[in-house]
C-alpha cells in the first residue's frame, strides 16, 4: 500500500487534433512544438509541479511514441521522485476485454486502478491542448473551501464568441446551476476551460454509473458534469483571468505564437517563480552572424542565423542561410531555410528543408504549413493556406 | 560500458585569471554563452562510456559543486558508481588542499581501492578540448603500454616556465619530458590527461607516499621515462585545444568560437556537450535591434546593438546600448545610452545609463560579479 497523496492528476493526451491537419499526422497534439522551445504538454506539466502536484497520469492514445519519449522519466519537470511521478497510460488489455479510450470520462474510468492506488482525496483532470499557467493549488483551496464534489475553471470569453464554448451559469457563490455546451443563447460568458477537480469519492461513483449507461457517450462536458448537476451535487465554477490559449487549429498556434512577440508578453515566460520547464536538447548558443539581420524575434539555442528574421519564432536547431527571408513565421526544431529562400505567415514543422529560393506563404491570407521532415524542393511556391505534406508534388 | 573510470582534479594555478577565479575554480569558470571549463571533459568522458568520476576539489569549489550537482546532466547520477565529488579534508597526514593530482590521489586512496574499474584515466581541468576518449581508451589498451599520455602539437597552449613537453618517437613512445622548462624544446605538450591500469596507480601512489613525492610529472613520470623502468607512450590530440590561464586567454578562447568552423570541431553532432539547463525562454530580440557575429544564450532580452560578443544566460542589453567585442556572464545588463568595448562582465554586473568603458585591444577590463557601474 503506498501511502496517500491529496491531488493527483490526470492528463487527457489522446487527442489526435485533427484541426492542426498536416502537422499532427504523426504527432500527438500535446507534442506539438509551441513558443521557440516548449511543447505544449510543458504548460500542464510545469503548472503541477510549480503547483505542487508530483503525481500525474497521462493518457495518450495517438501516435504517443514521440510524445512517451519525450516526457521519459519526467526529471525536466522535476516528476522524477520516487513516490509518485509522471506515468504514461496507454489503454491496455484486462482480462479478455481491450478496448481504446471511448471518451474523456472512459479514459478516466479505464484507469481507477492507477488513481486508487495514490488513494487520493482529489483528482485534477487537464488536458494537453491549451498554453497557460495556471496554480492548481489555488483551484484545489477553492475547490476545499466551498466544499464542492466538482470545481470547473472558467473564463469569461466576449459574449460573441460565447455560443462557441460549455457555457457555465453560476450564482453569487460560483455554484454552477447550469451547464450549456454552445449555446445559441448564452446567459452568461463563463467558458469552460476543460481544467476540472473532482471529490475522488465523488468521480468514482460517477465514472461507474456513467460506464454502466450505454446511451453516454463518456464525456465529462457532455454527461458527467449535466449529470452531477441534475443530481444536486456541488459544482462550483472557478474564475482564472490569466493568458489561455486554444491552439487547436493551424490559425490558433501561429497566433499562440506571434503573440510571444508582442511587448510587454501576455504570458510571462522569464518569470522565475513560476518557469515553464522543457525538456533540454542541449544546444550551444545561437548564433547570429556578421550580415544577418533579426528583429522583433524569439530565438533558441542552437540557431545559426545568417539570413533575415524578422517577427519570427525560431525552434532549437534552427538554420537560416544567407540571403534567406523569414518573416511572420514559426520555425520548428532542426529546420533548414536555404539561401534566397522566403518564408512569411507560416509555419515550418520540425527538420523541414526548404531549398534553396523556395517560396512559402505569402504576405495576406491563410497560414502556408511544410510538414515534418519534408523537403522542399528549389524555387517551389507554396501557397498562403496550403499544407505540404508526403504526398504533395510539384 | 567501458571498464575506464575518470578521475578530474580542478586545483590548477589560477593566479593570471585574477578576478575570474576568486570564487570559483578554472573548471567552474563560465565560458561559450551557457558552458563551465568542466563540461567538455565531463561530456568527453561520459560520451565514451564512463560511468564513474571522481571530481577533485580544491578552495572555492562552492561554484562547482553547485554546477555538478548529483551529476544528473551528465547521466552520472546512478545507484553503480556515478559523480564523486572528493573534496579536501583533514587527517593527520592531510592539511587542507592538495598539493597536485598525486597528492589528492594520496588522500583518496579509498576512492580508488574502492572503485572497480580496471583502468583509471586521470586529467586536469584548465583546457578545453572534446577529445574523442573512446579512441584514446582503446588505443592505450590495444598498445599493450602501461602509460599512455594524450599530447597536443597546437602552439597556443605553450607556456614558459610552465607545462610539460614530451618527445615522442616514431613508434609513440615518451623519449624525454619536461616539466615547468624556461624554453620548452619539445613541441608536444602533454595535456595533463593519461591512461594506466587503475592497480598500476595505486603502486605509483604508494611509492610516492613512501618518498614523500608530490609532483606526479616531475618525481614519478619524468624518471619513469628517464631510466626507461615505465612504458610510456603517447596518442596525439588532434581537434581545436585551449589553455585557460589568464584573463587574455579566456578572453581569446570565447572569441574564437564566434568562428563557425571552430564550433564545428568544439561542438560535434556525435560529442554533445553536457551542461546545467536553467529553463529560460528563447532569447527575445526587439524591433530596432543590431546584433552581428555574436553567441547569444536563452533567457536574454536584446534591444541594443552588439557585435562580435558573447551572451550568457539572462542577460539585457537595453535600447540605445552598444556592447563591441564583449563577453557577458550570466544576468549581466547595459543600460540605455551605455558604450563597452574589450569587457569581460562576471555574473550579475551591471553598467548602468550612459557609462563608457573601453579596454585595449590585448587586455580586456574585467569586472567582478555583482559590481554596479
Amino acid at each position: 500500500m503506498m501511502t496517500k497523496k491529496t491531488c493527483i492528476a490526470m492528463l487527457l493526451a489522446g487527442g489526435q487534433g485533427s484541426r492542426l491537419g498536416i502537422l499532427t499526422k504523426n504527432v500527438a497534439k500535446p507534442a506539438i512544438p509551441y513558443g521557440g522551445k516548449y511543447r505544449i504538454i510543458d504548460f500542464p506539466l510545469s503548472n503541477c509541479t510549480n503547483s505542487g502536484i508530483d503525481t500525474v497520469g497521462v493518457l495518450t492514445q495517438y501516435q504517443p511514441l514521440e510524445l512517451n519519449a519525450y516526457i521519459g522519466s519526467g526529471a525536466p519537470w522535476d516528476l522524477d521522485v520516487s513516490h509518485g511521478g509522471v506515468f504514461v497510460l496507454p489503454p491496455y488489455q484486462k482480462g479478455k476485454v481491450g478496448e481504446w479510450y471511448r471518451g474523456t470520462a472512459n479514459a478516466i474510468y479505464q484507469n481507477m486502478a492507477f488513481i486508487e492506488q495514490y488513494n487520493p482525496d482529489y483528482v485534477l483532470i487537464l488536458s494537453g491542448d491549451h498554453i497557460y499557467k495556471m496554480d492548481y493549488n489555488a483551484m484545489l483551496n477553492h475547490h476545499v473551501k466551498h466544499n464542492a464534489d466538482a470545481t470547473i475553471a472558467v473564463r469569461e470569453v466576449p459574449w460573441e464568441e460565447a455560443s462557441r464554448f460549455g457555457i457555465m451559469n453560476t450564482d453569487a457563490d460560483d455554484n454552477v446551476v447550469e451547464f450549456e455546451e454552445k449555446p445559441k443563447k448564452p446567459k452568461s460568458n463563463k467558458a469552460s476551460m476543460g481544467v476540472y477537480i473532482f471529490t475522488w469519492e465523488k468521480l468514482r461513483k460517477y465514472l461507474i454509473e456513467d460506464e454502466e449507461d450505454k446511451a453516454s457517450s463518456n464525456d465529462f462536458g457532455k454527461n458527467i458534469i449535466p449529470r452531477m448537476l441534475a443530481e444536486k451535487q456541488t459544482v462550483v465554477a472557478y474564475d482564472f483571468a490569466g493568458y489561455w490559449k486554444d491552439v487547436g487549429t493551424i490559425e490558433s498556434l501561429w497566433e499562440a505564437n506571434m503573440d510571444l512577440l508582442t511587448t510587454p508578453m501576455p504570458i510571462d515566460l522569464h518569470d522565475k517563480k513560476w518557469r515553464v520547464y522543457a525538456r533540454n536538447p542541449g544546444y550551444a548558443p545561437h548564433y547570429i552572424a556578421e550580415d544577418a539581420k533579426v528583429t522583433d524575434s524569439l530565438i533558441t539555442e542552437g540557431c545559426q542565423v545568417y539570413g533575415r528574421v524578422e517577427h519570427s519564432v525560431l525552434f532549437s536547431g534552427v538554420e537560416v542561410e544567407a540571403g534567406a527571408t523569414v518573416t511572420d513565421a514559426v520555425v520548428m526544431p532542426g529546420a533548414i531555410i536555404r539561401r534566397g529562400a522566403v518564408v512569411r505567415r507560416a509555419i515550418i514543422a520540425e527538420g523541414a528543408d526548404i531549398g534553396p529560393g523556395a517560396i512559402v506563404g505569402e504576405e495576406t491570407g491563410n497560414i502556408a504549413v511544410v510538414g515534418n521532415r519534408i523537403t522542399l524542393p528549389a524555387g517551389v511556391h507554396v501557397t498562403a493556406g496550403q499544407q505540404v505534406g508526403e504526398d504533395t508534388t510539384f | 560500458m567501458k571498464d575506464v573510470m575518470g578521475v578530474i582534479y580542478t586545483g590548477e594555478n589560477d593566479a593570471l585569471l585574477r578576478e575570474l577565479t576568486m570564487m570559483r575554480a578554472i573548471a567552474a569558470l563560465p565560458v561559450a554563452g551557457r558552458y563551465r571549463v568542466i563540461d567538455f571533459l565531463m561530456s568527453s568522458l561520459v560520451n565514451s562510456g564512463i560511468r564513474n568520476v571522481g571530481v577533485i576539489t580544491q578552495k572555492n569549489y562552492h561554484s562547482l559543486m553547485d554546477h555538478l550537482g548529483s551529476g544528473k546532466e551528465w547521466d552520472l547520477h546512478g545507484k553503480n558508481d556515478g559523480l564523486h565529488i572528493l573534496a579536501p579534508f583533514l587527517t593527520r597526514e592531510n592539511i587542507g588542499v592538495y598539493n597536485g593530482m598525486l597528492d589528492a590521489l594520496r588522500s583518496n586512496t579509498n576512492y580508488l581501492s574502492r572503485s572497480k574499474q580496471q583502468y583509471v584515466l586521470l586529467a586536469n581541468s584548465n583546457m578545453i578540448f572534446n577529445a574523442d576518449i573512446d579512441k584514446f581508451i582503446d588505443y592505450h589498451i590495444e598498445s599493450g603500454a602501461e602509460i599512455t599520455l594524450m599530447y597536443t602539437r597546437d602552439p597556443s597552449v605553450r607556456r614558459e616556465e610552465f607545462g610539460t613537453y614530451i618527445a615522442v618517437d616514431e613508434n609513440a613512445k615518451v623519449t624525454d619530458m619536461e616539466v615547468e622548462p624556461t624554453h620548452p624544446t619539445h613541441e608536444c605538450t602533454f595535456m595533463d590527461v593519461m591512461i594506466l591500469k587503475r592497480e598500476t596507480l595505486r603502486n605509483i601512489v604508494d611509492k610516492a607516499v613512501a618518498h614523500g613525492q608530490h609532483n606526479l610529472n616531475r618525481d614519478v613520470m619524468m624518471p619513469m621515462i628517464d631510466n626507461g623502468t615505465g612504458n610510456v607512450n603517447a596518442w596525439e590530440y588532434t581537434g581545436p585545444i585551449w589553455l585557460m590561464d589568464s584573463v587574455q586567454s579566456y578572453f581569446r578562447f570565447n572569441m574564437d568560437i564566434l568562428s563557425a568552423e571552430n564550433r564545428k570541431k568544439l561542438f560535434p553532432d556525435n560529442l554533445p556537450v553536457y551542461t546545467k539547463v536553467r529553463d529560460e525562454m528563447p532569447a527575445r530580440y526587439g524591433d530596432d535591434v543590431h546584433v552581428s557575429n555574436t553567441l547569444v544564450a536563452d533567457g536574454c532580452v536584446i534591444e541594443g546593438t552588439v557585435e562580435n560578443s558573447v551572451l550568457f544566460r539572462g542577460v539585457h542589453i537595453a535600447a540605445g546600448a552598444h556592447v563591441k567585442n564583449c563577453i557577458i556572464m550570466q544576468d549581466g545588463q547595459v543600460h540605455s545610452g551605455a558604450y563597452i568595448e574589450n569587457c569581460i562582465l562576471d555574473k550579475q554586473a551591471v553598467i548602468k545609463r550612459n557609462a563608457r568603458l573601453i579596454g585595449p585591444d590585448a587586455y580586456p577590463i574585467v569586472i567582478a560579479k555583482n559590481v554596479v557601474i
